[in-house]
């Protein structure tokens, strides 16, 4: 089918071009208005040839110029002069002749030279340039500006491969450090209020008059948590997002199954925090609240956690930290979190050990500006203040 | 005539292998006032535990007002609010300021106005001298003023009784003196009160009644005077020999 419209298509444009070309043929027959006609056309066609190959340059091409390249002497009839203003690029006075793929075979055009005197270097950056064409034909003349662009190149140097892949990519890595932040804060804060859930299960206590269904619902809730916890703690979070996403294709979204992963397992740990933070509030007060006929729950809600949430949240702060760098490992579903974006960016030049240098420092920058506005906000709080964070 | 509001009956606990109480009986009349006197690990602490269930007795019956609450553990809510407890380590709510800590159980167990029960916080920190301490937070009180806050928060629940674990003895000496001063004024209006307590001396001013604990049992109980200046044990004897000359 495809090979049908194909064969149609290419038949409607050689007899379109067969049309046009009869059409130019009885123009040229007229006067002086033909004249100008031929030069209208002619910077109209105008093409330009990389050195690479002698590829014709498309005007998005032009646009992002790393090689020297050729502006042709001439088009049919019109002889074409140029003049070129650039710090970077230098346009040669004698006219050379190159060997171009056509349609018809290779066929010999006259060029002029455009070669690069200077590469810009990323500080300076993107070089524009404009070319100036001067076309004539016979007594009838016009100008022509093109404009290209002249990029810089990647230095051979690290430290020249360093400053290039982070000034190049900037956007690039800050789109990746946004989602990689988003996710890893979205993913603590539902990770929170999932184990407040969890937290409730395990710590739920039996107590002597609880009738036997209630016993028994308290008892599956418990082992519930203690197996999610388990669950979660013991395996790779690589393995669980692969199994979310690769396994039952949650969400039909990457990114939501990834929250997803992230949330869960951020849960699992922040349970055992809480815990922690509750088993560290001495039981007196618990006595004192019951002693005055408050409820378990009333208990919890009013004064065991405000107190465990509150002594826990330097932990869950490191929670948020780890996250910062665990999500890395959801570029395996293919979120492009900022190292999925830096893979990205470090197979544009085949420039890894660059790339991986300046995600690291990102990373970094990123832990150590979040754990220390953590310690400014525990201060703040009065909370106990804890070191950097180790990963899980 | 007499009736007793609570009526401890045969109490047994065990924590595990050891029997700790070994069957008390304690009648306790409305407005009486009685210490319970006795050596560490006599069970003094575990018996007033017991009567607010916050240890669950092994055999025996707490009878309340006629409702034996050892059979109806679904309703001890309605016991404690009744019987309110001041504990040896005084244990405030720490993530609550001193008014928060009064106002926190009427507001949510007796379901009563806010405003209203934060007045009524205030006249009682008044009572025991805390109400320029009203808005502190609990860390920065003194062992004294932590106790006499606690004291005010068992009050704010309008207790029938209230039970006394070793106010004092986690007080510094110095502090001991405005929190018996408080439960002197306490004992003073009418007020069930039954206190463990090693402070002699305070125990035979206040009391109507004394009771001696040794080894899960009431050895000896009696008037202060009798107890105090004529026990007939003895064991009394001897605990008070040690305890008053120490």
């Amino acid at each position: 089918m495809s090979r049908l419209v194909k064969g149609i298509l290419t038949f409607v444009v050689a007899f379109a071009i067969i049309f046009a070309l009869q059409q130019n043929e009885s123009v040229l027959a007229s006067d002086i208005e033909t004249d100008s006609q031929e030069i209208i056309e002619a910077y109209d066609n105008i093409r330009f040839y990389s050195s690479y190959n002698y590829q014709t340059l498309t005007e998005d091409r032009l646009n992002q110029l790393i090689v020297d390249f050729y502006v042709p002497a001439t088009y049919g009839d019109v002889t074409i002069t140029w003049s070129l203003t650039s710090d970077f690029l230098t346009l040669s006075d004698n006219i050379e002749t190159i060997s171009v793929q056509s349609t018809s075979g290779l066929v010999d055009i006259s060029v002029y030279h455009v070669s690069i005197v200077k590469v810009p270097t990323i500080l300076q950056g993107d070089q524009v340039f404009e070319l100036v064409g001067y076309f004539q034909y016979q007594d009838v003349s016009a100008t022509s500006s093109y404009f290209g662009t002249l990029v810089p190149t990647i230095p051979d140097t690290f430290y020249g491969g360093v400053l290039y892949t982070f000034i190049r990519y900037i956007k690039l890595f800050l789109e990746g450090a946004a989602l990689t932040l988003g996710i890893s804060l979205v993913g603590t804060v539902i990770g929170f209020f999932l184990a407040l859930l969890i937290v409730s299960g395990k710590t739920l206590t039996i107590s002597d008059f609880d009738t036997s269904f209630v016993r028994a619902m308290k008892q599956v809730l418990q082992k519930i948590s203690s197996f999610y916890i388990v669950l979660f703690r013991g395996t790779p979070m690589i393995v669980q997002a692969s199994f979310f996403w690769y396994g039952l294709g949650l969400f039909g979204d990457a990114l939501l199954c990834g929250l997803f992963v992230v949330s869960l397992n951020t849960a699992a740990y922040i349970a055992e925090i809480i815990r922690g933070g509750i088993n560290s509030i001495e039981s007196g007060q618990t006595e004192a609240s019951k002693s005055l006929g408050m409820t378990r729950f009333q208990t919890m809600r009013y004064i065991i956690l405000p107190q465990a949430i509150k002594n826990s949240m330097p932990a869950i702060g490191n929670e948020f930290v780890i996250n910062i760098k665990d999500t890395a490992v959801l570029s395996v579903i293919g979120i492009f979190e900022l190292f999925n974006q830096t893979r990205k960016i470090a197979g544009m030049h085949y420039r890894q050990l660059e790339a991986y240098f300046v995600v690291a420092i990102i990373y970094l920058v990123l832990t150590y500006t979040v754990t220390s506005l953590l310690k400014r906000v525990e201060k703040r709080m009065d909370l106990p203040v804890k070191e950097l964070p180790s990963s899980n | 005539m007499n009736e007793y509001i609570l009526q401890v009956r045969n109490l047994h606990k065990y924590f595990a292998e050891l029997e700790v109480l070994k069957g008390i009986n304690l009648d306790v009349s409305k407005g009486e006032i009685i210490s319970i006197i006795g050596s560490s690990g006599s069970g003094k602490s575990t018996l007033l535990r017991c009567i607010n269930f916050l240890e669950q007795p092994t055999q025996g019956q707490i009878i309340y007002h006629g409702v034996n609450f050892t059979e109806r553990q679904q309703d001890l809510i309605d016991l404690r609010k009744n019987i309110a407890m001041v504990f040896q380590q005084f244990n405030l709510f720490n993530n609550l300021s001193v008014i928060d800590n009064l106002t926190i159980a009427p507001v949510k167990v007796l379901h009563k106005d806010k405003t209203a029960s934060k007045a009524k916080a205030m006249e009682i920190l008044d009572l025991v001298g805390m109400k320029e301490f009203a808005y502190k937070n609990t860390k920065l009180l003194s062992g004294g003023q932590k106790q006499r806050v606690a004291i005010a928060r068992s009050l704010m629940m309008d207790p029938e009784i209230i039970l006394f674990d070793e106010p004092t003895s986690a007080l510094d000496p110095e502090m001991v003196g405005e929190v018996l001063d408080v439960m002197k004024n306490l004992a003073q209006t009418g007020i069930t009160m039954l206190i463990v307590t090693h402070e002699m001396q305070f125990a035979r001013e206040i009391s109507d009644r004394v009771i001696f604990m040794h080894e899960g049992i009431v050895h000896e109980e009696g008037l202060p005077e009798e107890i105090f200046m004529h026990p007939k044990e003895t064991r009394t004897q001897d605990f008070l020999k040690r305890v008053i000359k120490g």
